[in-house]
């Protein structure tokens, strides 16, 4: 008895910090820089759109979602375009790649 | 006082109407009709605009310049054919190209008259009928831009063209500028989006921005003569200017802050409403680094907006420009300069080894695969330099000191307040700006705000 009840609480402890770690790991932003091979936006006044990006460094693919209104906006007048190479910064909110930085790398 | 509330009020008034119009353009069912043929559309209802436009800093990328030294007051300067280290080469030896395949057999179009409201075959500076007729306004004036029309291809002559969208559709969408049309170049000057200065204008970075202002509620222009400042880099003008005093006054600062309007006539507006700078702090164009698409830029360190501290020097706006160095001139003394903020930047590039002079880099070579000098050499070919070859084997790599002035990512809640700059380990550095340690004694004594700000903790709590 004493001793599952010990085994439970490690367990219960090692439970509860993979949990934290878990989310510690989410919350934490990842960098990549890749080029966008597709774009999913419905129409104008979508609030939300998708980006697949190529990840240079491991060639996999890679789902953004974008919600800022200023990437959105060049989604939408196609500033930004499938084949443009992107920096990207994203977190991992409920499984989703939620882009906090989206820009195109071209130079001088 | 009264006058600035008046100003602002009326400045919004003006601001809700050309909200309110800017929906139906009244030349818009004459276009729907006749359809968007090019600027001589506009030139029906508007005539002389093409021709206005033509003699502006954003067609010439250059205008006379009298307050730079080290320069002939004869010529004209700008993006077109100066020689920095922000971007190391001009339009003229960066026109735009297509550049040599890299080692993965790619090539692209770059260079730097890509931010040019003309068609590239009519270029930077072109004048006459032709050019009149490539004008792109619809990149500043319509709010339906298609922006993949605006890309470099090749014509069936083989000439290299910027592309323009001008369909009827986006003809159709016709406004003052807004804050994206200015951003299409203004944006990413510099290397990359926000490398030149951090200018983000969205309303978490920019008072004005958060009151709903847009770039030409500030820089109103008339005939396309757009108003500048006195940044110590950016020369060329169209010989009008805005100021923050415009539309505030001097003394814009009431009640119990009405203390900071004895500071204006010393310290510029920036200096306490523009705590930050961004942008990139240093650039290296003697190393280009390989990206992801196999093609080189030069080794560049980024920051986001807001990122960096400024630093704080005299400026009578006139500027110092000197090979290593391109900052203001100024002194506590003169009588005519402010303490102003500035984000310090500095670039590496290669100089002549006979001259000392800064040289400037044909962007093509380094950036198929990596090598500067064949950037250095084919510039001095092009500019018709003697033994371009030379010039680059014997190339000195240097660095280029540039101060930028600061002058948007305005706020309001974060000014610089009286314990910033008079508390202990302030951010002016009181020596460095010419007082004396009797007067810093005193500058940084409580005894000159402890009573100013117990009013302010009073009225706070
Ligand atoms: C059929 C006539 C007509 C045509 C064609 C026309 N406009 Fe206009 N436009 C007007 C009138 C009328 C006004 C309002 C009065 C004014 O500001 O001149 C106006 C106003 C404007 C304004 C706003 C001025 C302000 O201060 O608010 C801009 C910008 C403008 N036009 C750009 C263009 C452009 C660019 C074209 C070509 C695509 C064009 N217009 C074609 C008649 C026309
Ligand atoms: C097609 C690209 C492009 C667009 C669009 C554009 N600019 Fe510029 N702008 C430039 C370039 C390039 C320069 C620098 C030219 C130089 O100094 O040689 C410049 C310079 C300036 C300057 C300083 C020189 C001057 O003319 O006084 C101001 C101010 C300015 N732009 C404001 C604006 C505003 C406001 C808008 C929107 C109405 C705008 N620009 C749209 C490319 C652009
Ligand atoms: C994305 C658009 C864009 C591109 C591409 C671009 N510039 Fe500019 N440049 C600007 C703008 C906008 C300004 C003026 C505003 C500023 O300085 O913030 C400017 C200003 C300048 C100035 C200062 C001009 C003056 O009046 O003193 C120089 C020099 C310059 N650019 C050089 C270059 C060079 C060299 C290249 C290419 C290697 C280049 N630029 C490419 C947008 C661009
Ligand atoms: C670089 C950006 C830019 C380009 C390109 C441009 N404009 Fe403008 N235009 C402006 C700005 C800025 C204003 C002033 C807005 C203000 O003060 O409210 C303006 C104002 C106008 C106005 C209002 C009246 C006036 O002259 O001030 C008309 C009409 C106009 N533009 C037509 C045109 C036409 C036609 C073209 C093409 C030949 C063109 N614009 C190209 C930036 C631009
Ligand atoms: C609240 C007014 C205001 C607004 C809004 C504003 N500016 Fe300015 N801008 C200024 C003033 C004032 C200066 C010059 C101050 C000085 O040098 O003393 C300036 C300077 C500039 C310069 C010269 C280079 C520099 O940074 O000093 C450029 C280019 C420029 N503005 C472009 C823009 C563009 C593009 C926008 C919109 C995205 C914009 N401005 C919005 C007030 C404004
Ligand atoms: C074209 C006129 C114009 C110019 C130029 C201008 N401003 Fe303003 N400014 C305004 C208006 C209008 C407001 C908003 C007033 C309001 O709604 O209370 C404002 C608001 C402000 C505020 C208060 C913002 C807030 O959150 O309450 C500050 C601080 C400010 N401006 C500083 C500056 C500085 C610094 C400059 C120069 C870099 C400048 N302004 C240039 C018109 C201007
Ligand atoms: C020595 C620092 C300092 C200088 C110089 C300064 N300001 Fe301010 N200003 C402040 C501070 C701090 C506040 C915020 C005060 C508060 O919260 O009561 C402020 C507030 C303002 C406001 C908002 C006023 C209101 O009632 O909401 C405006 C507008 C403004 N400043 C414009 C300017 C202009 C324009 C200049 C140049 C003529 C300038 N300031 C120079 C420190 C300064
Ligand atoms: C941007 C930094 C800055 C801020 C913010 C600032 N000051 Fe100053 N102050 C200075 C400088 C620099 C001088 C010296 C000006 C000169 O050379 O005349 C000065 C001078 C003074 C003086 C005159 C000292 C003398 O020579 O007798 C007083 C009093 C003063 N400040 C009080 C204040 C108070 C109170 C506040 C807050 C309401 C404040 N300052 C905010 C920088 C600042």
């Amino acid at each position: 008895m004493k001793k599952s009840v010990a085994v439970m609480i490690v367990f219960a402890l090692v439970a509860l910090s993979v949990l934290s770690f878990s989310k510690v790991a989410s919350a934490e932003e990842i960098k990549m820089v890749g080029v966008i091979t597709k774009i999913d936006i419905a129409g104008k006044d979508a609030k939300t759109a998708t980006a697949t990006l190529k990840d240079n460094k491991t060639e996999k693919l890679v789902e953004i979602t974008i919600n800022d209104d200023l990437t959105l906006d060049k989604f939408k007048d196609h500033r930004i375009v499938v084949g443009d190479e992107i920096r990207c910064k994203y977190e991992v909110i409920d499984g989703k790649n939620v882009s906090k930085l989206f820009r195109k790398t071209a130079g001088c | 006082m009264k006058l600035t509330v008046t100003i602002s009020s009326a400045l919004l008034a003006v601001l809700c109407a050309a909200g309110v119009w800017g929906a139906e353009h009244p030349g818009k069912s004459e276009i729907e009709k006749n359809g968007y043929k090019g600027p001589a559309t506009c030139e029906e209802c508007h005539p002389g605009t093409t021709k206005g436009f033509i003699d502006s800093v954003h067609w010439k990328h250059a205008s006379k310049v009298d307050n730079v030294s080290n320069l002939d007051p004869k010529k004209e300067y700008g993006m077109k054919n100066r020689i920095y280290t922000m971007c190391n080469g001009n339009d003229i030896v960066n026109n735009l190209k297509e550049i040599p395949k890299n080692a993965e057999g790619k090539s692209k179009f770059t260079g730097c008259n890509t931010c040019h409201p003309g068609n590239h075959v009519s270029d930077v500076g072109s004048t006459g009928p032709e050019a009149e007729n490539a004008i792109d306004c619809l990149v500043c004036h319509s709010t339906d831009y298609d922006f993949r029309q605006r890309k470099p291809f090749k014509n069936e002559k083989g000439q290299v063209v910027m592309g323009q969208d001008r369909s009827t559709k986006a003809a159709l969408a016709i406004a003052k500028p807004t804050v994206k049309n200015c951003m299409v170049c203004h944006e990413a000057a510099g290397g990359g989006v926000l490398v030149k200065r951090g200018f983000s204008f969205t309303k978490e970075t920019d008072a004005h921005a958060a009151k709903g202002m847009v770039c030409v509620d500030c820089h109103k222009a008339k005939n396309h003569k757009i108003p500048t400042g006195f940044d110590p880099n950016n020369w060329a003008n169209d010989g009008v200017r805005v100021a923050c005093t415009d539309c505030h006054g001097e003394k814009p600062h009431k009640g119990l802050s009405a203390a900071y309007n004895n500071h204006t006539s010393k310290i510029a507006c920036q200096t306490c409403h523009i705590p930050r700078t961004g942008g990139a702090v240093a650039k290296d164009f003697t190393v280009w680094e390989k990206g992801g698409d196999g093609f080189y830029e030069p080794t560049t360190l980024k920051q986001e907006a807001n990122a960096t501290a400024p630093v704080y020097a005299w400026y009578n706006k006139t500027v110092r420009n000197e090979q290593h160095f391109i900052g203001p001139n100024g002194s506590r003394k003169d009588g005519k300069s402010k303490i102003y903020p500035f984000k310090i930047y500095m670039g590496k590039a290669f100089y002549d080894k006979k001259t000392g002079n800064l040289l400037s880099m044909d962007f093509a070579p380094p950036m198929s695969n990596g090598n500067a000098r064949a950037g250095v050499e084919s510039a001095a070919r092009t500019l018709g330099m003697k033994n371009p070859a030379d010039i680059a084997k014997n190339a000195v790599p240097g660095w280029q000191t540039i101060y930028f002035g600061s002058n948007h990512l305005v706020t309001k809640s974060k000014a610089l307040n009286c314990i910033n700059c008079h508390g202990v380990n302030g951010v002016i550095n009181f020596k460095d700006l010419g007082y004396s340690d009797k007067e810093i004694k005193k500058l940084t004594n409580p005894e000159i705000y402890f009573n100013q700000l117990i009013e302010k903790q009073k009225e706070d709590w």
